[in-house]
């Protein structure tokens, strides 16, 4: 098994996902949600820029990566603002205390 | 083979920066950290060869966001929260390391054997091979536009009354009935 | 020129729909006219249809791979009841213009019945079964709003719920044969269908065809899922009327005859459905026998009916169950508007406490009597042409205990037809009730629907000509007029059935006058409990509610745990696929 730098680009991927994943699992404020979603989108765009690289269309993966920065940086900005209104109304950032659903 | 060693160096740093931006129980060390992650994931993308998108990486990812993240804790105050998980720690590690696994699995055949070179350039293909793509982009940045409005709004709100401001204000109304009951008594 | 009337049958109902729903109801008067309008222009064009009939695909919208194309034919058996649904459809609105004076909320009444138009022509006339699914689903949805309509009274409320439940489940086994059929046959087409069958692998084709059999079974209120209709007689009588006795329920016997070509030699299947349709006629000609609730007592002869109708299929004469079909929705909706005219006037369903109404209400007697005797297959009338053919059919190519037992229902039918007419119009005043008789309105409908009852029989010829030519894949033997009376008349089964109708007749007028206190306690109760399934619906919504109670434990509504669910059903993906690779 040869290294090539690609290969370790791929364990830089995966390990901030799982990073991200783990986040995801056990974060209870809504801004941190936030944030560690973000730690998950950096992965996903050295990934595309690491899948068009590795099938020699490098132009591709960076347009997609360029159109997931775009999109994701939204999501931050909505979810921010959802997070600052919730924080207003409910008086915490803690998912298990706004949670209105009756199990 | 020494790329391989910047490559190796960049990534597990950060890992680390991203592991440290999770597990802070502050969310202003955690913002920091994650511009760290932000920048040295451009700084990887602009080794791969990809400048433009490292640029856009760094500007926005470790930038805007960065400032958006600030401003939002210094509109409500950055407190610190209770880090105990809902859901065991074993089992989120179990559910997160079988997955990093099984995609590390089914990666590796793909980027073991880099294709040759065919070089297209970024412009032609955004603007050639995915102009839709782009136009539809331009109307998402105003919708994120309007996502910053939201944001800001602060002022615009009605305060709300909080539940126990409208049971002293019963209280108080009951007082006076009383009191006007036994003026007429 | 077939295209554009297509269009109209379908889009003028749903226009009128949307316009209805935007009157407001102080303004009852325009609401009605509008009504009437939209559904007679509707109707109108449905006849405009008929000389066009033919096989061929008239309208095609490509809509991508995935969902075939939006397509429309306009072969017989379509148009035949595309004119049936618009046309009564339409006498149903007049009707309403005297039943429904008065009430509150005529625009969501009126939007629905006209949106129900709608979906019942595109059921009939879509090409593609995904589509067909979806008018399918809409008419459901209509019959649970219009049963629903009375909104503050419980029983409406559950009646409605039940209907749309039990049609919602047979749904079910069309959209799991209109899956099937894409995923083995690449097409959704019904033609294809058709064409194609026999290259379906056997075990495949069997599932479609019973999906497609408990889908018509939940539609047509057939055994076992007959019990919703009766609950569903707390709409407003017109809705009864057109949906419950008329279109809609005929929609099961409709895609059983459609499919019957592909289906046919499916091992078992057409037994089943003789089964089916034997049992439902029987076990509800017997609730009909003790039912004093006026509707409830047609309803359960609706429902024995179309049980006559899916048993012709199932011996394999689908003329004869088209043709059945076409009879019972013109009388079955004539005694339906009559009943509903009386259940105006009167105030009350309960038959118990009607009697000797006939000389205060002249017209709807005579009118009903009319729709009596063509139920209970009398010379002349159409419902005895049609029904001697089914039950000729069913001694033709049928088993013979199934005959007999049709037979049996025959002769119930009488009875029950009898019993229903002398307790309403006849017999001693039990209650001073002041009643009117029908209005301008109604007496429009109701004199159409006579004349119907009493003609449609002499459409016959044309009727199976029309078939014959328009339906490649079903071998319609064609019969005009005359050859099908001589076949009638010179078959000794017609003479048996008479016979076995005279018995019935005859039987009840021996008991005439104590028909009310005869029903012993073991009819009653089965009656009531409809031979128990209604005890079986109530068990399986008891433990499906029990399940929910227990699942809803999972959800707990916090974010850690939804994101714990996904990422396991990633990671069951993820496995999967590498196990697949591999």
């Amino acid at each position: 098994m040869t290294l090539n730098p690609l290969n370790i680009i791929l364990f830089g991927v995966v390990l901030l996902l799982a990073v991200g994943f783990y986040g995801l699992l056990i974060t209870r404020n809504l801004i941190k949600i936030v944030l560690v979603l973000q730690i998950l989108v950096k992965a996903v765009v050295l990934a595309l820029v690491l899948a068009g690289k590795a099938s020699g269309n490098l132009g591709l993966g960076q347009s997609i990566a360029a159109t997931v920065i775009v999109a994701d940086t939204i999501v931050a900005v909505v979810a921010l603002a959802l997070a600052v209104q919730v924080r207003r109304r409910a008086g915490t950032l803690d998912i298990a205390r706004i949670s209105t659903l009756q199990g | 083979m020494i790329e391989n060693f910047y490559y190796l160096f960049l990534s597990l740093v950060a890992g680390f920066c991203a592991y440290r931006a999770m597990i802070s129980k502050q969310l202003l060390p955690s913002a920091l950290y994650l511009a760290c992650v932000s920048a040295l994931v451009s700084v990887m993308l602009y080794m791969l060869g990809a400048h433009e998108v490292a640029v856009i990486e760094l500007s926005v990812g470790a930038g805007l966001v960065t400032v958006l993240l600030v401003y939002a804790l210094s509109v409500i105050g950055d407190d610190t929260y209770d880090p105990t998980s809902i859901i065991p720690k074993p089992l989120a590690f179990l559910l997160v390391a079988a997955t990093a696994l099984l995609v590390g699995w089914m990666a590796y055949p793909l980027v073991s054997q880099p294709a040759a070179n065919g070089e297209v350039l970024l412009a032609n293909v955004l603007w050639k091979q995915r102009a839709l793509d782009v136009w539809v982009q331009v109307a998402l940045i105003f919708s994120g536009v309007m996502g910053v409005l939201g944001l800001l709004s602060e002022k615009t709100h009605p305060q709300e009354i909080h539940p126990h401001e409208t049971q002293a204000a019963a209280e108080g109304e009951a007082i006076a009935v009383q009191i006007e009951r036994e003026i007429h008594v | 020129m077939a295209a554009i009337l297509i269009g109209l049958v379908i889009g003028l109902p749903w226009l009128g729909a949307i316009v209805l729903w935007r009157t407001r109801d102080e303004t009852p008067r325009l609401q009605h006219t509008l009504a009437v309008a939209f559904s007679i222009a509707a109707g109108v064009a449905s006849l405009a249809l008929i000389p066009f009939a033919s096989a061929e695909t008239v309208i095609s919208f490509p809509m991508g791979r995935f969902f075939g194309s939006l397509t429309f034919t306009a072969d017989g058996l379509a148009v035949t009841l595309t004119a049936i649904a618009c046309v009564i459809g339409s006498l149903a609105v007049v009707f309403s213009v005297d039943y429904m004076r008065g009430e509150e909320q005529l625009s969501r009444y009126y939007a629905f019945v006209l949106l129900f138009i709608g979906a019942m022509t595109g059921l009939l006339l879509s090409g593609n079964l995904l589509f067909m699914f979806f008018f399918w689903e809409i008419t459901a949805l209509c019959s649970y709003a219009l049963i629903s309509f009375y909104n503050d009274d419980p029983k409406a409320v559950a009646g409605g719920i039940k209907a749309l439940i039990i049609t919602q489940v047979g749904g079910v086994g069309l959209l799991a044969g209109a899956l099937t059929t894409y995923a083995t046959l690449g097409s959704y087409q019904i033609s294809d269908l058709l064409a194609d069958a026999g290259k379906m692998p056997a075990g495949i084709l069997a599932l479609v065809a019973f999906g497609v059999l408990a889908a018509a079974a939940a539609k047509s209120a057939q055994f076992p899922f007959h019990t919703w209709l009766p609950d569903a007689m707390e709409a407003p009588t017109p809705i009864s009327a057109l949906i419950h006795a008329a279109t809609m329920v005929n929609a099961g016997v409709y895609l059983l005859a459609r499919f019957y070509p592909a289906f046919e030699h499916v091992p078992g299947w057409k037994l089943s459905v003789t089964v089916v349709g034997l049992v439902s006629a029987l076990i509800t000609a017997f609730m009909a026998l003790t039912a004093t609730d006026l509707k409830r007592a047609l309803a359960y002869s609706t429902v024995s009916q179309l049980g006559y109708m899916v048993y012709a299929i199932g011996v394999g004469g689908v003329f004869a169950s088209q043709f059945h079909l076409l009879s019972h929705a013109v009388f079955k909706a004539l005694l339906f508007l009559s009943a509903g005219a009386v259940i105006h006037s009167a105030g009350t369903r309960d038959m118990l406490r009607m009697g000797a109404l006939g000389k205060q209400m002249p017209f709807a007697r005579n009118v009903f009597i009319l729709g009596a005797l063509a139920l209970a297959g009398l010379p002349i009338l159409n419902g005895f042409w049609s029904k001697e053919l089914v039950l000729e059919a069913g001694l033709d190519r049928g088993p013979l205990w199934a005959y007999i037992g049709m037979l049996l229902g025959a002769g119930m039918t009488a009875f029950y037809t009898l019993r229903m007419t002398w307790l309403v119009f006849f017999g001693e005043v039990r209650e001073s009730l002041h009643v009117h008789d029908a209005g301008k309105a109604m007496k429009v409908s109701l004199g159409l629907l006579a004349v119907g009852t009493l003609t449609t029989w002499l459409l016959a010829g044309p009727f199976g000509e029309m078939l014959h030519e328009t339906l490649p894949f079903h071998s319609i033997h064609r019969l005009n007029l005359s050859e099908l009376a001589h076949e009638i008349f010179t078959a000794p089964a017609t003479y048996v059935a008479l016979l076995v109708v005279a018995f019935g007749l005859v039987i009840f007028w021996m008991v005439r006058n104590q028909p009310t206190v005869k029903n012993e306690a073991w009819m009653d109760f089965l009656s009531r409990e409809s031979f128990g399934f209604d005890w079986l619906n109530r068990q399986v919504a008891a433990r499906t509610v029990q399940f929910a109670s227990v699942l809803q434990k999972t959800q707990t509504g916090v974010l850690s745990w939804n994101v714990a669910g996904i990422l396991g059903a990633l990671l069951a993906v993820l496995i999967f696929l590498v196990w697949s690779v591999r």
